[in-house]
């Protein structure tokens, strides 16, 4: 299932990476990394703190430029040449703590990169945001403020707001990890519903839930390095090293 | 016609000093000079063929501002360089400015000359020509009914006000080294920078006595009704003259005394000295004038609506407007490249930040105005007036105090939120200018409008690179008619006109700011 990290990266993938590696400074935040992500796969990053899950899906968006290796998205190699905004309107990224602009409405919210960068008219964009709001369950709330929102309506508005770019792929860092039960299963709910939808997703969650039923690869992470890359019923059931056994022994005891 | 064309040969020859064309037209010259034989020569100091004169015009009856125009500037200095200017044929131009700046401005050829009444001392004459055109003599002056002295070292332990910038301080340190040396306490000195306040504080009763010329003195009777008398005319040897000041020429000199003794001849002077009553029978007439009320409001309202105020008030607002508005856009990129990365830049603009903080404001303006010129001679030039030196000066001054305002506010703006720009596909621009900068806006912003209201005060320090601004209007009309209370009373209500038209529009703009604020968010919904 790993491609072999000599040959060329997989044109025809979504996500293609060959011996990608990142560091800080000295410190080696992701190690040789290699692998591919189909068109309209589902994959679910674990592992744990400071493994470089982070790291790794900021590289796809190059917020966080790699070191070496290549990386290609949806057959285009991504380095220091490639137009940033054509990459990032392909990647949407949904952040742990939301990072919603306060200062602008939830439909503002929405709208105003569409109409920065792809210069959209108001009216469209306003027409396009309200559908993604409907979509997250928030079209209701479209003209309050982020501080007027709820934690988990908020982590919704984000989504929808990267929506509004109409990526391809979608990057999703912890997006329940600051939210409560209830509005985790609400924001599950909706990353179910996108998955369904067919758009390539990667997502680093501890939602147990998600991970298994909706993913169709695990990676499990360690130390800037992939360990293992298995489908949700293998990795549960029967991983392969000893540190991915740890670490799902320790979520199952938290 | 002879005379413009004397003056275009004499810039020709300045010029370029063509030799042959020089001798040819020595010839043509000859043959005009003699029918323009009565024609003066023109001194040097008349630069660009006009007499600028310098004056601080708050010395009654020699210089000062006899009605609500403060730029017509009135008095004996003023009606003798209005004849020396028909003498020369030339236009002059008045510029009034602090009497701190005059001899700096003498010396960075700002001025022609000097004519402010300003005594004919030895010590200036190191620097400068004097040349004196009126006989006046110091007087020590107190209250009405205080009992005449018999000599200055009855002025022992007693409090006497001067002029700064003046001789007065230093002639009574000379006494005080004779009171020292006889045992006895010296004078108190203190110095004030107009005139007007010198004489208020003898009129308030806060110092016994100040020094000052008997031409003033008789002059003032009229606005002071009698309230001060003169107890003691010290038998200095100087203190004799009243002197016009050029820089040193003897050449120059030469003209000007020239021109002076055919004005006393011609009759000229005895016009003016009788126009403005300077003699001791004069004053004394107007000694019995009835004592005014304490407040006039009919001075207090006639000030508020005048053009002169209403103008002072606009030039303060709109050097504070201008230089801030001028610190707020140096100081954003300024903020941007201090929050960024170590550099060479950063470094230089680390220091920049310490040097203008660190140096009084006042200190700033007068070097810009008075020590600038000396090694750029374009800031010398007449379009770098009052206004710009002070708009330049503000300017920077201001815009390291804002440097640290906009720093402070940029770096409160969640790091998320550059990312979430980031990750948006947004450019830097964009990030910066939809993202970043209303946010940080928020935060800089009460800050901001205090600072701007602490500039608006700050303006009132440009009086002394003469910028005609509301302090400086006072200024002028106290020293024309002494009514204190009436004129502070009048600027003060401007500044807090101002002031609360400013803090007013902060609570305004505040509001726009609700999305900061849950409750605020939710009830501006409703
Ligand atoms: N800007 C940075 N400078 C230096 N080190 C960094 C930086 N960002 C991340 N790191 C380090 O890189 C490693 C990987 O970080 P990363 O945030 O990718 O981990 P993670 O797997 O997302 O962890 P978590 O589950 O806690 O979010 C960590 O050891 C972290 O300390
Ligand atoms: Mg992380």
């Amino acid at each position: 299932m790993n491609p072999d990290p000599k040959t060329m990266p997989d044109p025809s993938a979504m996500i293609s990476v060959r011996n990608l590696s990142k560091l800080y400074k000295d410190f080696i935040a992701l190690d040789r990394i290699s692998f591919d992500v189909q068109r309209g796969e589902k994959i679910v990053v674990l592992g744990p703190s400071g493994s470089g899950k982070s790291t790794l899906i900021r590289c796809f968006n190059r917020i966080e430029p790699h070191d070496s290796g290549i990386l290609s998205i949806d057959g285009r190699v991504i380095n220091a040449q490639t137009d940033l905004t054509q990459l990032r309107a392909t990647v949407g990224l949904v952040f742990q703590n939301y990072n919603l602009f306060p200062h602008l409405s939830v439909l503002d919210n929405c709208t105003l990169a569409p109409r920065l960068v792809k210069k959209t008219p108001r009216a469209d964009a306003e027409e396009m945001a309200m559908r993604f709001l409907r979509q997250v369950n928030i079209a209701e709330q479209a003209n309050k403020y982020p501080i007027q929102l709820s934690g988990g309506q908020q982590q919704r508005v984000a989504i929808a707001r990267a929506l509004c770019m109409q990526p391809e792929v979608m990057l999703f860092d912890e997006p329940t990890a600051a939210l409560d039960p209830e509005a985790i299963s609400g924001v599950v709910g909706i990353m179910n519903d996108l998955a369904q939808q067919g758009i390539t997703t990667l997502c680093v969650t501890h939602e147990m839930g998600f991970a298994r039923h909706i993913a169709d690869r695990i990676i499990f992470m360690d130390k800037g390095r992939i360990l293992e890359i298995t489908p949700p019923a293998e990795f549960f059931t029967n991983p392969r090293t000893q540190r991915a056994r740890d670490f799902l022994d320790q979520m199952i005891s938290y | 016609m002879t005379h413009s064309m004397a003056r275009f040969m004499r810039r020709c020859s300045s010029r370029f000093r063509p030799r042959a064309l020089a001798a040819a037209l020595a010839g043509v010259l000859a043959i005009a000079g003699s029918a323009q034989a009565a024609e003066p020569d023109l001194p040097g100091f008349i630069h660009d063929g006009t007499l600028t004169v310098c004056t601080n015009p708050t010395l009654p009856p020699m210089t000062f501002v006899n009605g609500t125009d403060v730029n017509a500037v009135d008095g004996i200095d003023m009606d003798i360089a209005h004849r020396l200017a028909d003498y020369w044929h030339v236009p002059m131009v008045v510029t009034t400015m602090d009497f701190t700046g005059l001899f700096p401005s003498l010396a960075a050829q700002r001025c022609s000359m000097v004519a402010s009444g300003i005594i004919k001392l030895p010590e200036r004459e190191k620097n400068f020509d004097a040349i004196s055109y009126q006989d006046t003599a110091l007087v020590v002056v107190a209250r009405a009914g205080t009992p005449r002295l018999s000599s200055m070292a009855d002025l022992s332990g007693k409090t006497v006000a001067v002029q700064s910038g003046t001789s007065y301080s230093a002639r009574l340190a000379q006494e005080n080294e004779a009171l020292a040396k006889a045992g006895r306490a010296p004078i108190i000195i203190q110095q004030y920078p107009t005139e007007d306040q010198v004489v208020q504080q003898v009129l308030i009763g806060r110092v016994f006595a100040f020094a000052s010329q008997d031409v003033e003195l008789y002059y003032r009777q009229e606005q002071l009704h009698g309230k001060v008398s003169v107890i003691l005319v010290p038998p200095y040897p100087e203190y004799r003259h009243f002197a016009l000041y050029i820089r040193k020429n003897a050449h120059d000199r030469e003209l000007l005394e020239q021109a002076i003794a055919t004005m006393g001849q011609n009759g000229q002077m005895a016009a003016i000295q009788k126009k403005w009553a300077i003699s001791p029978d004069a004053a004394k007439a107007l000694a019995n004038t009835p004592a005014p009320p304490m407040f006039r409001w009919d001075t207090f309202f006639s000030a508020l609506t005048s053009a002169a105020f209403m103008r002072g008030a606009f030039i303060t607002l709109a050097v504070a407007v201008l230089s801030h508005f001028t610190a707020i856009m140096i100081s954003i990129p300024m903020a941007l490249a201090l929050n960024g990365r170590d550099s060479l830049l950063k470094m230089a603009l680390k220091g920049y930040v310490s040097v203008f903080r660190g140096a009084p404001t006042l200190l700033q303006l007068l070097f810009i105005w008075n020590a600038l010129p000396q090694f750029l001679p374009i800031f010398r030039e007449a379009w770098f007036t009052p206004f710009l030196a002070t708009w330049l000066s503000l300017s920077i001054n201001e815009s390291a105090y804002q440097v640290e305002i906009n720093r402070a506010a940029l770096g409160a703006v969640d790091k998320g939120q550059e990312l979430a720009g980031d990750a948006l596909a947004m450019s830097r621009r964009q990030v910066y200018r939809h993202v970043i900068f209303p946010q940080a806006l928020r935060i800089a912003l009460p800050p901001t409008i205090n600072e701007f209201i602490s500039l608006l005060k700050t303006t009132s320090l440009a009086s002394v690179i003469s910028l005609q601004e509301l302090l400086a209007v006072t200024q002028i009309q106290v020293a024309r008619t002494f009514e204190f209370t009436e004129y502070y009373a009048a600027a003060l209500v401007y500044y807090l006109a101002m002031v609360f038209f400013f803090l007013f529009l902060q609570k305004r703009v505040e509001r726009r700011f609700a999305w900061a604020d849950r409750h605020k968010a939710t009830a501006n919904e409703s």
